[in-house]
This record gives C-alpha cells, structure tokens and sequence, in this order.
C-alpha cells in the first residue's frame, strides 16, 4: 500500500514501463523467480517449512530448461552452504534458501562464506525456533546469526522480496559479502500478491555478469582461507569489517539505480512512514511494518503525531539514519519478533547501543510481540502507541505485548482523550 | 612463520590465500590408503557358461558399435544367433539388477546384436598363426561346432564328422522352427565354416567312416550329443503310436509330419517335452503333458512352459505312467499313477512317490515319451571308460586316451543345454591346444566377482525389464513362424542403459567429479590418471563409483610413498 512518504513497494509499482508481467504468488516463489531474473548458476538446498516451495519452483525452472543453473540435491543445510561456498568461489553465482533449523546447521558455514569475502545470496523465511517446535514466524532464527559477517535484509512485501534478491546480488558483488534476505513464515511465504516481474533485458542491465576479483583455478591451485598467523589475521577482520561499513552506502546507491530502473525503492536502510512531523514513532521489521501503516493511518486521522520507521537492512545496522530520527522525535518504540534472553529485544539493543553516543536520545521503549507466529493485528500496534502516548519512560526493560498471564499486569492503555494534550517528553 | 608479502591491512586481499601454488605441497603423503582403478567380473559373466564378456559387448551395442559387439561374443561363443533364442540365460539369473527390480534381457540383446550382424561375413581373423595339427570333431552339435570354431581361430585344422546330412545336430533335429528359425543356425554355421572348419556330412564315425581314418589326426574330440531317448520302462511302449520325442522332433524339423493321432499325451518335463507338445499344438492336435513332479520342479525353461501354456498345452502333474494298452498293437490307452513329493533327491528336487492303489487310464491315441536322452556310444572302438550311460571325462575333458577328448551331452556332467556344450567345445579347445603343446596350462586367475551391494544404485532410476515382443498367439499355434521377435534397436538401447556394467570402468566420470582434491585427471587417451601427489586418500572417488571399478588397497610404508612420489 502507498503511504504519505510514498512507499513504492505495493502496487503502484505494476503499471511501470520495466513491468514484463504480473503474477499473484507467493512470497517464496517471488524469490524463485528472482533468482531466474538474476541468472544464478549454481543452486544449492535441502528442504524445510516453509522455505520448501522456493527450491521446488527453482527445480522446475531449472529441469524445464529456463535457468542454466546446476541444482545440486544436497543432504543437509551444512552441504547446501559448502556447496554455494565451492561454487561461489570458483566464480559462479550461487544461491540458497533455507529457514530456522536448517539455517542454525548452516551457522559454521555461513562464517566462512562471509570470511570468504563470497557474494552468496540466501533466502531464510524466518520461523521460530524449537523447541516447542513451530513453524510460524518469528526473527530468532536469522538475528541468531548476527556476527557471522553476512548482510541481513527483512522484507515486507512479496515484490519486496523480489526486488531485494535483484539488488542483493549487486550489493554482494561489490563488497564481496554475502547476503540474507528474510521473509516471515506464512505471512509472505505461502501468501499470494500480484508481483512485477520486471523484464529480462532491464534486469541484465542492472545485473551483469559476475566479474570476481578472485576465483579458485583448477590450473593454478591455491589454498583459499587458510591458516594466517597472529600478525595477519586481525587486518583480515579489520578488511571484513571495513567491507561492512561500506557496504551502507552500496545498499543506499543500489537502492537509487534500481529505483531509477524499475520505478520502486525501499529507502536503502531504513523507510520512513509519516515520520516528518511525527513526535512519536514506532521501528519495527517485516510484515509488522505493513500491519503498522494502517494503525499509523487510523492513529493520524485522530490527531496522534505518530510515525513509523521501518528498519529493512539489520546487518549493516542503520546507524545515522537512526541517529537523524531520534534527534527529531520525543518518544521511539522498537517492536521486536524476537527476545535475547538475558538481555533484550535485540533491535531494541542495537538501537540503544546507536544511541548512546548520539546527541540527542529520546527515551526508548523495548516491546516484543508476535513471536512464534502470533499475530500482529492493528490492535497490537495501536496498543503499543498508547502505552507510548500514556508513558514519559517505560515502566521496564522489555514489554511483553499479548502475553497470556494471571500475575502480568495486562496493560489497558486507552489512547488518550486530547492527541495533543500528552506529556511532553524532553531528550535525556 | 613464513613472511608475508604484505604487510599492512590496505595492501592485503580480501580473502587469505597462498601466494604460490599448492602443487607443491604434497598432502598425498597423509594417505594411507590408495585408490586404484581396478575392474572387476560381472556375475553375468561369471553366470554364462561360455563365459560371454557381456559388459564389455553391452558397451559396444551402447555405442551403436554393433559389428564389434559381435566379434565381442564371438571371442566365446560362435552362436549368438542360437543362443540368443533357445539359451536358458543363466546369465541373467546372476544379474545384480535383479535383486534392485528386473534382470537385464541379456539373451535378448545378445540376439539382437546377432541379428544385426545376419548379413555380416566377415568373422574375427585368427588371432594365430596356422599350425601344422589337425584334430577331428566328431559330431556337429554345439559343442562339436564350438571346439572346431575355438580350434580354428587358434590355427589348427579342424575337421568335424557329422552321422547326418546336415551339420547342427540337436539345434537342427531338437529344436522346432518357431524357437530356432533353420536360416539363422544356416548362417552361424556358414561362419564357423568360414574360419577354416571342415564339415563331412554323412560320415557317421562307425558306420561310412571307420573309426581308424581317426589315427591320422593328432587330436579327437568325440561331440556325439545324446541323441537317443531314454525309455520309459513300461509295458506297451512298443505299440504303434508311441513315439520318442527325438524321433518326434527330428521328423518335424527334417520337414516330415509324423502321423500322430488328435489327442497327444507327452510324457516328461524339460524342453523336449515342451517342444514336442507346442509342436502337436501346430499340427492342430490336442496335447497335454503329464508330468510325475510338479511345476516348480520341472527342467524346462519357465518362459517356454509359459509359452506352452499360452497355446494351449495342457499339463497334469504328478502323475507317472504304468503301462500303455491298445489293441493290434495300437495303442488306445494309458495307464497312469498319481504320485506325491518326497524328500529332495540328489538333484534337489522334491523325489515323486507313487501312491499306491491310485491307477488309472486315460484314453490317448499319440504318446511321445520325452522323458531324457542319452547317447550313443556303441561306436567307440576302445574300453572307454564310462560313467552310467556317459563318456567318462576329466575336468579338462580329457577321456584318458591320449589325445581323445570329449564333451557335451555325450560326456559325463551334461546338463543337456545347448550354452554348456558350447563351454565344453571351448574349454576342451585350450585343453587339445594344451596337450598338443602349443600353450602351457594355466590355473587361471580368481574372478573377484561384483555383488549387488557393490552396485552404487544411487545412479541407477528404476525401469522395467524390456517387454520382448511376439506374434499373436493365434498365429503362433497355428503354424512354425518364430514366436518371439527381435528387439527393436531401441528397445535394445534402452535395455542396454538398464545394464550397471558392473565392475567395468565406463569412463562416467564420477570419479573425476567428486574428487574434492582435483587430484584425478584424465590423459591424453582418455585414461583416468591419479595424481597421488596430492590424493589424500579420502575414497570418495572408490564409494561414489556406480559400477565398483575402483578399489582402495593398503599403503606401503611412509618411505616407500615417498620414494614412490619422488620417482
């Protein structure tokens, strides 16, 4: 849906020039048909809910002949990543997708693609993790995975999810990082939306051919990661790390082109909604952030300064574009799919952390909502803002919203009478 | 610590890796196994009495090489055409397919790639150079033809001896027209002919030809076959309308018909008895086989009992006859006696037990008695010595006459097929070669034989066996047209592809591919070559290997690696 800061990401996307068809799929299948778009040569996966539907529309794109990619069948997530690792560094472009578990088996390999500098691409639909097992949404899975050096995308939309796996590869192949993208369990993976998909020709232009700055030669072989002493291995670090930082500006030029190109952008990092004149504004991910829009639009047309803040890039995390938003609000909500325990929501931390050598910092309230897959309704969301429009601080570190509880206090925050008669809340 | 060329965080690449080739660092010395590329027998192989070298024929016919498929079979058996119809295909009973769905239709292929060479003439040279020797055949059976072939290609003359007028002996008196068409032994036997044989028709050894013309030859090999049938030992038998089935057939196949009677009753439960029942069936007669065991236990080919079946051929089991009754001296009646299974007897089989007091007759006009052969070996100057009604010989076929040897159905072993009289011809040809003295006696090297846990079945989908095509059955009993049809070129592609070649390196490049040190590579004639510079010994190679062409054996010690890598 198109909002006032003109979210291009919904249909007013489908009538532009760069549109070869639209179809109504699923979210999976939006990334299948990406990775045709993109030209993978090398697809590497083992099934898992809900992701299982992305390598089986591949397989049918491969086996009728429409992608020249090898699909490999392999018996584990752990091979499917060595398996994009070997093809990656030979020079091809390699992808995969996988979800919860599988991702968690991936963990030591996805250390070594990214410290392998390799421009892998993956698609995780984010489930929660077991026990008690689930296969609904939640964001454990893929922040779980926070350090390992990989790049970490949460999508809204189905088109989103195309459009970023477009310019993930260009990303990834200019900082030589690899790439996550998430999508919720359900929500978007086995939810249909009309998708544009954009022509062929146009995409070849945005993408090219991968050009690799270095590639394993049967010819001239070489030991790729090996052992490095102490005088070496921390510039090794340093050059992964640096590669992260720049990666920040990538996302936000790539972001441009492709906007340029194909008629939608995300805003790069972060998207703002209804942020301009807002005093209070809720940071949340994912589908969460469409629920949102709609709570944000009810909250407005009653006079509530209220905005949104959509945090789509994770790893980069967004820290000047959230230091710009707190030095202009009051109040900032971060709504977290996901808990840290001992600590935390974890973008709730990450966003305090942006924060405290930042000059100004508004009060920040850490709600976590809709894990394992509970939903997140308008209501949820308009909870969480008129706990923020009754509240100067937050009564403690994390607010558990919906939780089902005899000794809990069960928040009932009506939305106050006068929208503009709240408490003012002045930067600490 | 080894130095490194950079030394600040700008002038290093993003990723660490070795600045020289790792060629030069041998990991080859951590093994302590080695693969090796090392074929194998397949059990189809092992299964072919005639010792066929299938796997290597069945990659030719892939290749469409099908002149050379038959110079492949020819190597063992100058009969493919004949085998590739009437043979029992033990072969296949051996097949590592078998236990995954279906065997492979080996006999079927093998016909096929026969029958693509009909009009080819040109046989295989004699590997060897002509020999001053002469040996006799005698007898121009299977086994007979397949010992003066194996003979001639070894350069000897051989000269065979046939009672007949015409040469083939039980695949041209034994076996009807719709199982073995007579063009195709024709042509077979013209190509053995080719290779130097002498064939003498009309010369039965004792009667037109004196068994002393034999001393001028340096060798004898006695082929005679077991042409006579056994008697049933029953009173009657004698009568008027008793026939034997080798008189039977022989008539038939010599282009008589027997006056035979409209209810045919066969008494006996192999292939002759099989074949003269589907013989009376296209005479338009009625014809039912009586047999004292079961089905399970009868030594006919299964596919031929089915055959007969599908025609009409009626059976009744364990029954055994008492006595045959008729009146001026033509028979009317038989009477028979139920019997019931026993213990297994030395064959294996369940042993008939007559029931007492369970006689009865049953009407018949025609019985053919086909209850075995033996052979006739009245014509044997010397005190051979015998084993029952058979020709004693040694495992070498020798008969203890100096230079006299003999095999087939006529010596001792039979077990009266025609692939195992062509394994007699072709064995005791090395055992004439060996006593002659032109080749020294080898004890062979074991067969490491491919079983079917072997078999890497991972890449192998499951087929069905090919369905062998026939004529209708309505046509089929009425006349001697050849009841089964050759298959298709691409049906025998297809089933070709179904065949694992076991234990035969197919250049697949499995090996090649999964080998996670790049340590295999192929050279200029197409050979897989190990570079164990660098092949740590991991034996991904070994287990991926579809078909167990590979094996892993025990390193030497470290030093002699070493030294080996140095060389």
């Amino acid at each position: 849906m198109n909002g006032k800061n003109g979210n291009n990401s919904g249909n007013g996307g489908l009538l532009h020039p760069s549109v070869d068809k639209v179809l109504v799929i699923e979210g999976t299948h939006a990334a299948s048909y990406a990775v045709k778009l993109a030209r993978v040569q090398v697809i590497a996966a083992y099934p898992i809910t809900p992701q299982t539907s992305v390598v089986e529309k591949l397989s049918e794109i491969v086996s009728q002949g429409d992608l020249a990619a090898k699909f490999i069948k392999v018996e584990s997530e752990h091979s499917a990543m060595a398996c994009c690792i070997g093809s990656s560094i030979s020079g091809a472009r390699a992808f995969t997708a996988t979800s919860s578990q599988g991702l968690a088996l991936m963990h030591e390999l996805l250390h070594w693609a990214a410290g392998s500098r390799l421009p892998i691409v993956m698609v995780n639909v984010n489930r929660a993790m077991a026990p008690p097992w689930s296969i609904y949404v939640d964001h454990n899975d893929s922040l779980s995975q926070r350090d390992t050096g990989w790049l970490q995308f949460y999508a809204e939309s189905n088109q989103e999810v195309m459009d970023t796996v477009l310019q993930a590869y260009k990303i990834a192949e200019t900082v030589s990082l690899p790439i996550m993208i998430n999508l919720d369990a359900f929500v978007l993976s086995h939810t249909s939306e009309p998708v544009a998909i954009p022509k062929q020709e146009l995409v070849d232009e945005f993408l090219p051919a991968r050009k690799p700055s270095f590639r394993i030669d049967t010819a001239d072989p070489k030991a790729f990661g090996a052992l490095i002493g102490p005088d070496a291995y921390m510039e090794m670090r340093y050059k992964l790390y640096s590669a992260m930082e720049d990666a920040r500006a990538v996302i936000r030029d790539v972001d441009s082109e492709f906007a340029e190109k194909f008629g939608r952008s995300y805003g790069g990092l972060v998207e703002e909604y209804c942020t301009e004149d807002a005093e209070i504004v809720l940071m949340t991910s994912a589908t969460a952030v469409s629920t949102a829009r709609i709570a944000v639009d009810e909250l407005r047309s009653m006079g509530f300064p209220v905005g949104l803040v959509k945090v789509r890039a994770f790893r980069p995390f967004p820290v000047d574009e959230i230091r710009a938003i707190a030095g202009r609000v009051k109040k900032i909500g971060i709504m977290d799919r996901n808990v840290s325990f001992g600590a935390t929501g974890i973008i709730y931390q990450e966003t305090k952390a942006v924060l405290y050598n930042a000059p100004v910092r508004p009060p920040l309230f850490g709600f976590i909502a809709g894990l394992g897959g509970r939903d997140i309704t308008p209501e949820t969301i308009k909870e969480i803002f008129s706990y923020l429009l009754n509240h100067d601080e937050p009564e403690s570190e994390t607010i558990w919203i919906g939780l089902k509880s005899k000794s809990a206090k069960q928040p009932e925050h009506p939305l106050p009478q006068n929208p503009g008669g709240q408490k003012k809340s002045e930067g600490v | 610590m080894a130095k490194y060329k950079y030394t600040t965080v700008e002038e290093m690449p993003p990723l660490a890796f070795s600045l020289e080739s790792t060629r030069k660092i041998p990991t080859g010395s951590w093994r302590h196994v080695r693969p090796v590329y090392k074929n194998k027998t397949s059990p189809c192989e092992v299964g072919c009495p005639a010792g066929e070298k299938i796997p290597e024929y069945f990659e030719l016919l892939r290749q469409k090489r099908y002149e050379e498929a038959w110079y492949k079979i020819l190597e063992d058996n100058p009969l493919p055409g004949v085998t590739g119809r009437v043979c029992y295909h033990p072969c296949e009973g051996q097949c590592n397919r078998k236990p995954y769905d279906e065997g492979v239709a080996i006999h079927n292929i093998e016909r096929f790639v026969a029958d693509q060479n009909l009009r080819n003439k040109k046989l295989p040279r004699v590997s060897e150079s002509p020999k001053s020797e002469k040996v006799a055949i005698i007898g121009s059976g299977p086994a007979g033809l397949s010992c003066a072939y194996q003979l001639a290609r070894k350069g000897y003359h051989a000269v065979i001896y046939e009672a007949d007028h015409e040469p083939g002996g039980m695949l041209r008196y034994g076996i009807p027209d719709y199982r073995l068409p007579k063009k195709i032994l024709d042509k077979e036997i013209a190509d053995i002919e080719s290779t130097g044989v002498e064939i003498r028709p009309d010369s039965r050894i004792g009667g037109s030809v004196a068994w002393s013309e034999l001393e001028k030859y340096d060798a004898v090999f006695v082929a005679v076959g077991a042409m006579r049938s056994r008697k049933m030992d029953v009173p009657g038998e004698d009568m008027k309308g008793v026939f034997t089935g080798v008189d039977f057939l022989w008539e038939i196949n010599n282009g008589d018909v027997p006056k035979i009677g409209r209810n045919v009753l066969v008494v006996g439960g192999g292939n002759t008895a099989i074949d003269a029942a589907r013989t009376a069936v296209r005479l338009g007669k009625k014809a039912t086989i009586l047999y004292r065991r079961t089905r399970t236990e009868m030594p006919a080919v299964p596919e031929e009992i089915e055959e007969a079946e599908k025609e009409g051929v009626r059976f009744e089991f364990l029954v055994a006859p008492v006595k045959v009754t008729g009146s001026k001296g033509k028979v009317s009646r038989i009477e028979l006696m139920r019997m019931k299974l026993g213990e297994p007897d030395a064959s294996g089989r369940r042993k008939p037990v007559p029931v007492k007091g369970s006689n009865f007759q049953v009407a018949a006009d025609t019985i053919i008695s086909a209850i075995g052969e033996e052979p006739d070996l009245s014509f044997l100057p010397y005190s051979f010595l015998k084993k029952g009604v058979r020709l004693f010989v040694d495992d070498d076929y020798s008969t203890g006459v100096p230079g006299i040897f003999a095999g087939g159905d006529a010596a001792t072993n039979p077990n009266g097929t025609v692939v195992n009289a062509i394994r007699a011809g072709k064995e005791a040809a090395t055992s004439i070669d060996e006593f002659l003295g032109w080749r020294t006696k080898s004890n062979g090297t074991p067969h490491e034989v491919v079983r079917p846990e072997d078999v890497n079945t991972f890449y192998f989908p499951h087929e069905s066996r090919v369905k062998v095509p026939r004529i209708p059955v309505a046509k089929s009993k009425t006349g001697f047209h050849e009841v089964n049809k050759t298959l298709s070129e691409a049906q025998a592609l297809d089933e070709a592809d179904r065949c694992f070649t076991c234990g035969t390196c197919l250049h697949c490049d499995v090996c090649m591919t999964f080998c996670p040190d790049v340590a295999i590579s192929k050279d200029e004639s197409g050979e897989y070559v190990i570079d164990y510079d660098h092949c740590k010994g991991c034996g991904i190679c070994v287990n991926e290997c579809p078909r167990e062409a590979m094996e892993l054996v025990p390193e030497g010690s470290r030093e002699e690696v070493e030294e080996a890598q140095q060389v």
